[in-house]
């Protein structure tokens, strides 16, 4: 059964994973990291991450007027690294995104993507 | 330790985290709770204004009232009813760590966020959920002072927290955009239910709420709390009814009745007198004792749902587009897939 530490660790052996975190995007608390941090501050990581996650969920631009068309990844790529945002579905209140942080160089963007989707689905589906 | 004392619960925590002792801290007042320590790690937090792990994964749906029934009665007596759930099946380890998680620093927030109050610490209790994770307290402690910090940046007024919400009978634009949780929100407060009650009634997370809540407020969504006066302690304050913005029981709009004005319509434009050839009041309405034309085909307005005609329309001419057939009934896609997930949220409470 994966738990969070284990999805994390699994996070980690992503090509070019940095470092990894599930972060309440409410309040922008990492509920649980590992790794590095931009910046070696997983806080002020995780309180950036949600201010990106609640930017998209409330401007029209990326709100789909579909119903159940819910967001479900953000990318935000630098020089040197790229950003991956996954949204976990619980059926519960929980609001959480997986976050990984990726060496550009190293890392694969459709390897890296198509990995979080799998973990963020076995976090949550028996 | 174990008596009562009037301290910041926040402080008396660290103290405990610092000591490695295992126990529950107590802390009464409103709203109070407990926050479980286990050798000087958080395992577990409840407060009466923060929905615990039972009521996120019941009220949810994700689990039936009576696989958390069967789970309580079973577990509860060896403080493992966590794991029961996990090794039954009915949840993965990461969802039941996930809730636990987010309902422990839900609840810790409303323990240890009040200033002081009386508080108590029970050497060596500990919660019947069984430990599931183990937080640092410092992270725990830390994450409170910030989420005060948060619901101060938005509107810095802690009655909000606490009152029954009611929302404004106008809203103070024309326009008003609100999240999903926000408007969740505004459709079950009724001018008596508090913060907290809605949080259980709707299964979210009790900080969540407080924090739509203060963004109600700075939008002029909901009321301001009153301020209470306290020369006026000898009268007891009745909840405030929601008032109506329109009567419920609104006369529907009389629809494909007779008429009032006389139509020209589209066929056979050779048996009429041209559209403008005459006023409108004239003496009988030309068309108006001819047989309903053929409509023209693709307008939608066949049938018993006929649309009350057009005054003037001119042969051919389309109707207007907010007139043009009545739209279906919408389709709604997630109907199946709500089934199919009510489905097997029974299934699973029957494994």
């Amino acid at each position: 059964m994966p738990g969070v530490d284990h999805c994390l660790q699994e996070a980690m052996t992503i090509p070019g994973a940095v470092g990894a975190s599930i972060v309440d995007y409410t309040t922008g608390f990492p509920v649980a990291t590992t790794g590095a941090a931009p910046n070696a501050d997983h806080e002020g990581a995780a309180a950036g991450t949600a201010e990106v996650v609640q930017a998209a969920n409330s401007r029209s631009l990326f709100v789909s007027a579909i119903p159940h068309d819910l967001l479900e990844d953000l990318i935000i790529t630098t020089a040197g690294g790229y950003h991956l945002l996954r949204v976990v579905q619980t059926e519960f209140d929980s609001r959480l995104v997986l976050y990984v942080w990726l060496d550009r160089v190293r890392g694969n963007l459709a390897v890296a993507r198509r990995k979080m989707q799998r973990l963020a689905d076995e976090l949550v589906a028996s | 330790m174990a008596a009562t004392k009037t301290a910041a619960p926040g402080d008396l925590l660290a103290q405990i985290a610092d000591e490695r002792q295992t126990g529950a801290l107590v802390v009464g007042g409103h709203p109070g709770g407990a926050v479980y320590v286990f050798e000087g790690r958080v395992i577990y937090a409840e407060s009466p204004a923060a929905p615990g792990v039972g009521e996120l994964l019941t009220s949810s749906g994700r689990l039936a009232g009576r696989t958390w029934q069967n789970a309580l009665d079973l577990g509860t007596s060896t403080a493992r009813v966590g794991r029961l759930l996990v090794e039954q099946g009915h949840l993965t380890q990461g969802e039941l760590e996930l809730c636990v998680l987010g309902a422990t620093y839900d609840a810790a927030y409303f323990v240890l966020a009040a200033g002081t109050g009386p508080v108590e610490f029970l050497p060596s209790a500990t919660h019947w959920l069984g430990p599931v994770v183990h937080i640092d307290t410092a992270a725990v402690l830390r994450e409170v002072r910030r989420r005060v910090k948060l619901l101060d940046d938005i509107i810095p007024n802690t009655r909000i927290d606490t009152a029954p919400v009611t929302p404004v009978a106008r809203p103070p634009r024309e326009r008003v955009t609100v999240t999903a949780l926000q408007w969740e929100l505004l459709i079950h407060a009724d001018g008596q239910r508090t913060p907290a009650d809605l949080a259980l009634l709707l299964g979210r997370a009790g900080y969540a709420t407080i924090q739509e809540l203060r963004r109600l407020a700075a939008l002029g969504l909901i009321e301001l709390p009153e301020v209470r006066v306290p020369e006026n302690s000898d009268f007891v304050r009745l909840p405030q009814h929601r008032r109506e913005v329109a009567p419920v029981s609104r006369p529907a709009p009389a629809t494909a009745e007779a008429p009032v004005v006389p139509v020209i319509s589209g066929p056979a434009p050779d048996r009429h007198p041209p559209p403008d050839s005459g006023p409108p009041s004239g003496a009988p309405p030309p068309a108006a004792t001819l047989p309903p034309p053929a409509p023209p085909p693709g307008e939608g307005n066949t049938g018993p749902n006929r649309l009350p005609r057009l005054a003037r329309r001119k042969p051919g001419a389309k109707l207007p587009k907010e007139l043009a057939g009545i739209p279906d009934p919408p389709v709604h896609q997630g109907t199946d897939e709500v089934l199919l997930k009510r489905i097997r949220t029974a299934l699973r409470a029957l494994r």
